[in-house]
């Protein structure tokens, strides 16, 4: 395996390799801490709905929600030995979790590892799917779905990505609908699992305290000899996304007492001269953190002004856009939202600002490193963003600029932009659609 | 891991040195018995002194303060034990190792700065913040109720009795009115003189150098008072449990259920109780996860969780409203499994398993490290150790014991009116 390099203050070190298969390996030993924590996952998530397997001529669709209706009967064993019965009896904590990219299949605790990994790795290579088990989970995700639907911020969110996209799949729920989930079958689960769950699309992630070569063993042993069920994997479908956002306005009357804003500007890849997606995606985050956190004058402003109880913001990278996401809480939207327009005309960003921003993004990476679930967290993200983990975060933080920041500045597209406010039921017309100018 | 405890007259400080953190954590600790009517100033008061302080006039101020110090973290909470009224001002921050010397004691004196000099003026605190803490208080306690689950357990509990587990440890929206500058320095003074405090410090730290730094910025404030009863008084569950709905625009309905716990003693409430609990609600492989979740699909989470200074269990579920009858009679069928000791030895060791993992998994985290300490300073419970060994020892029979004194109390529904209908 070889080593991978991380920034000397992390304090970490690592390894990795890319099987001959196509899986790939990620180990982190943290020797100081009794805690370890096993990802097992595939890059299948919910976005993967249409796609022509390898070999096939055409194109196969599967009701939305597959991923995570897939994820849930992964634990549905041939044996019967539910796999959460078996890590309980190991003493061990497991979940399970599905998002746009990618299914996670994960263990943590602080026995029992060797056994534990090679029947994580063991249960997610053995699909059981039947008719009965597949109705039997309707109900249970029935309910998973009503749950997130009653929750405001969940929802808008779910609305403003409608609002955005004409076309791409982050449109739709992760879950999907309750009339989706009920057409799913167990065909559709063993289509996508031969299709998705292979070696070529997996990796495995191993963090905190275990014993390296025991891993390597564990690999040799397991997964090295796993075959590839295609040659390639399938190509999803992903139709061209139109430019403009799909709806610029809408109001919802919502179970609420105080109303929720979220605002999308979608920016198309192409606005950006800076190339490594990685310092790109940190600009953004300076950015935004910077005009609208807690250190900056905009907070302050409408804070005072009673226009702001809650603020947080997001970015969403899909092919070809990055979508920054903006979510507040306040009583006045209409005000609110016109300040925030307000600023967006007005941005600046100092040497000094970004000097100081640096030194608190490097205190709190290095404080991050320090934990095995926050690590496991980060990387994980990584993978599934950037293809690999990212060791040299504090070189690259040093490494930011000023000039360069000011020209992903000038790219983000603030006037292609959504809005979606949630009003309490009894103040249906406290805010007005409109559209951009 | 060294730990060691001194008592400097008005305060105990506890010192924990831990090599496997690179950061430091301080957690100060004020308590007092909990009065209903002090609630809603108590909490506002907590949020003040975090948002502005003498030195740093504003929220603003505030931040840019922390981010200098090498983003250093500092926050505020209240919550009730048992019967007292339990605040934690929470900082932490890299060791010096990975900053600068000298940065550890600034963020120690920040943070009692934050407690000790306040934004105050002629025993008034500053009306600007005042005004926007009124604001932001006001909206969040008037909107309760757009937490469906909290929402459901709060009425769960008020409808249980009138005793201080009834009470919402974030403070009641009418109370919000009596609160003005004037009489929130008057608390804050009764607050800095009359709550019990207990100091710790977790980290690669050097105990002479700390305990010098925190006598330095933290002085005799406080009186020293007796140690009172955490624990709320058992009561007896009614013979007939009760039943109380409740409507509101939600898709899914929100099942809350209070059992009582009578007549327990200190060892049953700690040991056979705690594996009672994990066996029949405490995790993805316990009786009820199995019966009502993945054997009849009405649910997509359900659990049990024990208040123990409260002697009472807690169960909850979401459901769809028309399983309701079902859901209830299916829970109370598991918890006869457990009184009738149907269970078997096997989820007994299951239980212990991941009981010592949960135990082992505490040394993980500096802030429940200070809480486990913190437990054993308040209610003279066993340390980890101890823990780990007696939990290993408890009986089927100690199990089944503790079963026959859990009752069921109160049943609450938060109905959701939308029932599948989209909201």
């Amino acid at each position: 395996m070889k080593e991978i390099n991380f920034s000397k203050e992390l304090e970490l070190k690592g390894y990795y390799e890319r099987l001959e298969n196509g899986l790939e390996v990620y180990l982190v030993p943290m020797e100081k801490k009794d805690k370890y924590f096993i990802t097992y996952a595939t890059k299948f998530g919910s976005i993967a709905t249409q796609f022509t397997p390898y070999k096939e001529k055409s194109e196969r669709t599967v009701p939305n929600g597959v991923a995570h209706f897939l994820e849930h009967k992964m634990f549905e064993q041939e044996d019967g030995i539910d796999p959460f019965t078996f890590f309980s009896e190991s003493g061990t904590d497991a979940n399970a979790s599905t998002n746009f990219d990618l299914t996670r299949y994960i263990c943590y605790g602080t026995k029992n590892f060797d056994k534990n990994l090679r029947y994580l790795i063991k249960y997610v290579n053995s699909p059981y799917f039947t008719d009965e088990n597949v109705e039997k989970e309707k109900g249970i995700i029935a309910q998973e779905i009503n749950m997130y639907k009653d929750e405001a911020g969940y929802a808008i969110e779910d609305t403003l990505r409608k609002n955005t996209y004409h076309s791409d799949n982050h449109r739709v729920d992760i879950a999907g609908e309750v009339r989706d989930i009920e057409k799913i079958t167990k065909e559709d689960l063993y289509l996508c699992y031969d299709n998705f769950y292979q070696p070529q699309n997996m990796f495995l992630l191993v963090v905190g305290k275990f014993d390296v070569e025991n891993v390597k063993s564990v690999v040799d042993e397991v997964l090295r000899p796993l075959k590839n069920k295609t040659g390639e994997l399938p190509k999803i479908k992903q139709e061209k996304e139109k430019k403009p956002v799909k709806r610029e306005s809408e109001v919802v009357p919502f179970n609420i007492s105080i109303p929720k804003i979220m605002m999308s500007l979608k920016c198309e890849r192409a606005r950006f001269d800076t190339k490594d997606e990685v310092k790109l995606d940190l600009y953004l985050n300076i950015i935004l953190d910077l005009v609208f956190g807690n250190s900056s004058t905009f907070k302050e402003r409408v804070t005072n002004n009673n226009l702001l109880t809650k603020f947080y913001f997001d970015i969403e990278t899909i092919k070809n856009y990055k979508t920054i996401y903006l979510y507040a809480e306040s009583t006045h939207p209409s005000e609110l939202i016109e300040e925030i327009k307000k600023e967006f005309g007005s941005i600046e960003i100092s040497l000094e600002d970004l000097e100081r921003y640096k030194k608190v993004l490097i205190a709190s990476t290095i404080k991050c490193a320090d934990y095995v679930d926050a690590v496991t967290v980060g990387f994980t993200d990584d993978i599934s963003k950037y293809g690999k983990i990212i060791g040299n975060p504090i070189e690259i933080c040093k490494s930011l600029d000023i000039k360069e920041l000011n020209t992903v500045l000038k790219g983000i597209d603030f006037k292609n932009r959504a809005v979606v406010t949630y009003v309490p039921k009894n103040m249906p017309n406290l805010v007005k659609e409109e559209v951009n100018e | 891991m060294e730990y060691i405890k001194k008592n400097l007259g008005s305060y105990n400080l506890h010192l924990i040195k831990c090599q496997k953190f690179k950061s430091v954590m301080v957690k100060v600790y004020f308590r007092e018995p909990i009065k209903k009517e002090n609630i809603t100033i108590h909490n506002f008061l907590t949020t003040m002194l975090t948002f502005s302080s003498n030195k740093y006039k504003t929220k603003r101020e505030m931040v840019l303060k922390t981010q200098d110090l090498y983003s250093c973290s500092i926050s505020s909470t209240d919550t009730r034990l048992g019967n007292y009224l339990n605040t934690c001002f929470r900082m932490s921050v890299l060791n010096d190792k990975y900053t600068e010397e000298g940065n550890l004691e600034k963020c120690i004196e920040f943070l009692s700065d934050i407690i000790y000099k306040p934004n105050v003026e002629k025993k008034k605190f500053d009306e600007k913040s005042f005004d926007i803490i009124m604001n932001q208080a006001c909206l969040s306690l008037s909107s309760v109720k757009e937490n469906a689950n909290t929402y459901s357990m709060i009425r769960l509990l008020e409808n249980l009795d009138d005793s201080p587990i009834s009470y919402r440890s974030f403070g009641y929206l009418e109370d919000l009115k009596d609160i003005h500058a004037e009489n929130l320095y008057s608390y804050y003074e009764k607050f800095i003189k009359e709550s019990d405090v207990d100091i710790f410090v977790i980290g690669d730290i050097d105990f002479e150098d700390i305990d010098s730094i925190i006598r330095k910025y933290f002085k005799a404030r406080t009186f020293k008072k007796t140690k009172g009863d955490f624990i709320i008084p058992a009561k007896r569950a009614p013979m007939r449990k009760r039943i109380v709905t409740e409507e509101n625009d939600s898709n899914q309905s929100k099942l809350a259920i209070a059992c009582r716990t009578y007549n327990l003693t200190d060892y049953e409430r700690n040991y056979p109780l705690t594996l009672y609990n994990i066996i029949l609600g405490g995790g993805v492989d316990s009786l009820l996860f199995r019966e009502v979740r993945e054997n009849h699909s009405l649910c997509y989470y359900i659990s049990s969780t024990i208040n123990k200074l409260d002697n009472i269990m807690l169960i909850r579920a979401g459901i769809s409203r028309d399983d309701f009858k079902q859901t209830v009679k299916l829970i109370e069928k598991q918890i006869s499994v457990m009184s009738h000791g149907t269970f078997t030895e096997e989820d007994i060791n299951k239980a212990k398993e991941l009981y010592q993992t949960a135990i082992e998994e505490i040394e993980e985290s500096e802030s429940e490290i200070i809480e486990s300490y913190y437990m054993i300073e308040l209610l003279g419970v066993d340390d980890i150790e101890t823990k780990a060994k007696k939990m290993k020892e408890v009986t089927k029979e100690e199990i089944l014991a503790v079963s026959k004194k859990v009752k069921m109390d109160t049943v609450y529904l938060l109905e959701g009116r939308y029932q599948n209908e989209g909201n």
